[in-house]
């Protein structure tokens, strides 16, 4: 996030895209709504009627994969009404006159044929974006989610820059991430193109200079990212190391993927419990929970505050940390002899400028915002203050590109994921607490009433959703929060795991696979007696027996 | 810029139009003692503990609804205050349980902390107030004792208007007002989002967690210890309350309002959802897979071995980039840099990427 999580209360204007805020973040939008109830205005698009829609003054109901049209359809409306900031875009940005040709042919009334969304709601929307001052742009998955990921962010940061809403408070651009640690792992540099920091791999001064701290040689073949690695299972990838994180649950069309692990020669798996994955794996070590180890988190707003342990871990389960220093350790490779985790926070801080300020001393009570550049710099509450940083921001001009796979007669519905407000990713701790459960059993797809209609299929009734590459059982719930050609379910229960479904097709420039679009159908399931077949209650899924 | 004032107990202070007299105070740390305020709700002025002496005024103001005028004149400690703090906790408690040890069982009880501060007029006989419970509420988490109610509303006016949901609502009059559901529904059934904002608010210990009623230790005989989340990208800060002698978690509680990003509240994950930490499934011992196919448990000493010689097989045979890492953005910052400094250091490849798809 450009901005800071408390600044939201005091926005007036918010435009939410691809983010269903109550159910992801909750927290987040508990600060949206106090902004609403204060009088802000709130416009959400989002192909489905979510709870945030409801509060909302505009619902922008666009059809999914659409976001480009809508958003360059926005940009159109705001330049051909003169609503841009002129003066911040010729001390700030470079590159708009390319957008300004691009979105000239994106008018309003063809993107209500596109998006589905009233051309008078985009002029509105439009309007009331670029003539509020404090108006933030909030935004998740829904966004990247798509092959057209990185052209969804250009398209949003056009806007933004556009009409020079940066560098104060309660505006700016702003993903909100979906795990507690994502913003962390890459600002660690747990990416194949950045070291800590943001340090591009492909620099090579920046190699030398790790090559330098290190002590080795540091490779100069790029690496894989994760979609390209996943696809590379059982071809080049011949090993692998998994550590908390349960690939034949999260990625998509995993029915392929887990033909290929077969392929592969050994794999470790470090978590803390018997994830799918262990399937396959050669070693298991056992971890230990947040709960149980000291370290920072940073959050979506750039905010590092620490994990402490306040128990110990159960049996011969150790830190994740103190796992790696071991295999590093007798793989021949010398650490320096650090004392507790702050030592290694501080090796962190000394490569990467970014952390330079911050050490677990200095976030014992309260975290600190990064950039922090020195020992005695505060947080940096907002990016960008006093102008753009590095230079000049750069407007990139994007046309829409098509979903990979569109509804034809055979798949004719559009089919999204996501998850829901009580349960978390591949749910194996969510599913671990039994009033969680109770509130949401099992898997369901939701499918609009006038659609289960025509194909006679019945609310709570079983039924199969079907794609190109696999087949997956669960209740039906017939709702109106989705649109008539769409279809959506969580990804959270392995018995109707929603990722053999999803294509595997990424995003150009980060690998993001699409999950929230590939075409679908539904097959109505006659057997009576299935609605026994999957009781919902949460099972063990993985026995100790020998890989498949 | 106004230079108008106000004075609070002889000091001057500068009157800033909207302010309340309890905010004013804060400003020249004096402290104002309050029960059914909190900073984030609408102030209601029903429980009169707060109430102040206003210069010219024949009665006195509830300092967390009244603003400041210029040229107030305001007393907050007094005889005449003071008597009234006592009065109003006194009519209080005898609403509630009055046995401390009862009364503090689970949840602190704020009642009781404030008669330690600023005394009572003493114990009154049990007011009979045939309160309604909830006792067929299945939900698993939220407890409501209408024994211990006091009817200030908090639970419900955070449920309206912070968590926006109204799942609960003041049912009935008088002496009989409880807090209910619709149609007296369990919570699971309702709107309810299970975020047991209900249960911070409470002064009173009113609204419980089940599980740590069912567990048995008062909240004061556990232990905080600050940590973050480990859910969204929020990044709340909770209070892991733990059983030091059982190694065990009891609950989870926010953090006061106003100090950190979450503002004192949580979300059901945060909240609720640490079950799995102490679960049975949770992997104890290191595993190996043997020629046979299946896993066995053994020493870390071997299954650390193993990994190495697994990783660096793979190397011999078909080079470093042959191997992928994948971490997880579950895991802290510092794991996270050690495991790409394995990667690239120990092994010698960029393969390696956190899984921040989903
Ligand atoms: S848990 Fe949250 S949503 Fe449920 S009744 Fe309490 S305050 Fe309301
Ligand atoms: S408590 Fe809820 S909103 Fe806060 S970080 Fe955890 S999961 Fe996210």
């Amino acid at each position: 996030m450009t901005n800071s999580i408390p600044e939201i209360r005091d926005t007036d204007f918010m435009l939410v895209i691809g983010s269903n805020t109550s159910e992801a973040h909750p927290i987040i939008a508990m600060e949206m709504k106090q902004a609403v109830r204060r009088g802000a205005k709130l416009a959400v698009a989002d192909p489905r009627a979510i709870w945030m829609s409801s509060i909302a003054d505009w619902h922008l109901q666009i059809e999914a994969g659409s976001d480009v049209w809508l958003l360059n359809a926005l940009a159109h409306v705001i330049i051909a009404e003169g609503l841009e900031d002129k003066e911040w875009i010729a001390e700030n940005t470079e590159g708009f006159a390319a957008v300004k040709e691009t979105v000239a042919s994106y008018t309003p009334e063809k993107a209500e044929e596109v998006t589905g969304v009233p051309a008078d709601m985009i002029r509105e929307v439009a309007r009331a974006y670029a003539t509020t001052r404090k108006a933030g742009i909030y935004y998740t998955l829904g966004i990247t989610e798509h092959t057209t990921g990185t052209d969804n962010v250009y398209a949003l940061s056009n806007l933004v820059l556009m009409t020079g809403h940066l560098g104060g408070p309660s505006m700016g651009m702003n993903p909100l991430r979906g795990q507690n640690n994502v913003q962390g792992a890459n600002d660690s540099g747990a990416t194949p193109v950045f070291y800590p920091g943001y340090q591009w791999a492909k620099d090579e001064e920046v190699r030398a200079k790790f090559s330098a701290a290190w002590g080795v040689e540091q490779p100069d073949v790029p690496g894989l990212n994760l979609n390209e690695m996943m696809k590379k299972v059982g071809t080049q990838i011949k090993g692998m190391y998994l550590m908390g994180e349960d690939i034949v649950m999260s990625e998509p069309n995993v029915g392929r993927l887990e033909k290929a692990l077969n392929d592969i020669e050994f794999m470790v798996v470090q978590d803390i419990f018997l994830n799918e994955s262990c399937r396959y794996a050669d070693v298991v070590l056992p971890a230990a929970a947040f709960a149980e180890k000291d370290g920072v988190f940073t959050n979506t707003d750039r905010r590092v505050q620490r994990v402490r342990k306040a128990i110990e871990p159960p049996g011969q389960a150790r830190a994740d940390w103190e796992i790696i220093l071991d295999v590093m350790d007798r793989s021949g490779y010398e650490n320096p002899p650090y004392e507790g985790i702050a030592d290694i926070y501080a090796e962190m801080a000394s490569l990467a400028p970014k952390f330079a300020g911050i050490s677990h001393e200095r976030i014992e009570d309260d975290g600190l915002q990064w950039p922090v550049h020195t020992m005695d710099a505060p947080s940096t509450i907002y990016l960008h203050k006093g102008g753009v940083l590095r230079g000049k921001g750069l407007f990139q001009a994007v046309e829409y590109r098509a979903p990979f796979e569109q509804a034809d007669p055979e798949y004719p519905l559009v089919l999204s994921t996501g998850r829901t407000l009580y349960h978390y990713n591949a749910a194996t701790q969510t599913r671990r607490v039994d009033g969680l459960t109770e509130k949401q059993p099992e898997a369901f797809i939701e499918i609009h009433p006038r659609t289960a209609r025509v194909l006679s299929v019945d609310d709570g009734a079983m039924v199969d959703v079907v794609t190109r590459r696999g087949r997956v059982r669960c209740r039906a719930m017939v709702s109106r929060q989705v649109k008539r050609n769409t279809i959506w379910m969580p990804f959270h229960f392995a018995e109707a795991r929603a990722n053999l479904l999803t294509t595997d097709a990424g995003d150009a420039v980060t690998g993001t696979g699409e999950y929230k679009v590939c075409a679908a159908r539904i097959e109505p399931v006659d057997d009576p007696d299935v609605r026994n077949v999957f009781p919902g209650s949460y099972q063990t899924p993985v026995e100790l027996t020998a890989k498949q | 810029m106004s230079e108008q004032t106000l004075t609070i107990n002889g000091v001057s202070i500068d009157h800033r139009p909207g302010e309340t007299i309890l905010e004013a105070a804060r400003r020249l740390d004096i402290d104002i003692p309050t029960l059914c305020h909190d900073d984030r709700i609408e102030p209601v002025a029903a429980c009169r503990i707060c109430l102040v002496e206003v210069e010219g005024s024949r009665l006195m103001q509830p300092s967390c609804h009244s603003k400041t005028q210029p040229d107030m004149v305001i007393t907050t400690e007094s005889q005449r205050v003071s008597r009234n703090r006592q009065f109003s906790l006194s009519l209080h408690m005898a609403d509630t349980v009055s046995d401390r040890t009862i009364a503090e069982d689970a949840n602190p009880n704020r009642l009781f902390e404030l008669a330690d501060i600023h005394g009572t007029a003493g114990l009154w006989p049990h007011v009979d107030s045939p309160r309604q419970g909830r006792p067929m509420d299945v939900n698993r988490f939220i407890h409501f004792r209408e024994d211990r109610c006091i009817g200030c509303a908090l639970c419900t006016r955070y449920c309206d208007e912070i968590e926006g949901v109204t799942a609960i609502t003041l049912a009935h009059r008088g002496a009989l007002t409880t807090i209910s559901t619709a149609d007296e529904l369990s919570l699971t059934d309702t709107t309810c989002e299970l975020c047991g904002g209900c249960i911070a608010v409470c002064p009173t210990g009113a609204m419980t967690e089940k599980a740590a009623l069912a567990y048995g230790k008062p909240e004061k005989e556990l232990e905080k210890i600050r940590t973050t989340c480990n859910f969204c990208g929020v990044g709340c800060q909770l209070d892991l309350n733990v059983d030091r002698d059982a190694n065990r978690i009891v609950k989870v509680t926010p953090p006061p309002p106003g100090t950190t990003v979450n503002d004192g509240n949580l979300c059901v994950k945060g909240r609720f959802a640490n079950d799995f930490i102490h679960h049975k499934d949770r992997l104890t011992e290191p595993l190996v897979r043997d020629a046979d196919g299946v896993l066995r448990p053994t020493s870390w000493d071997e299954a650390l071995d193993r990994v190495v010689e697994g990783l660096q097989g793979v190397v011999t045979r078909h080079g470093p980039h042959s191997l992928g890492f994948v971490s997880s953005s579950r895991c802290t910052g510092e794991e996270n840099y050690l495991f790409q400094k394995m990667s690239r250091a120990a092994f010698g490849t960029h393969n390696v990427h956190q899984c921040a798809a989903t």
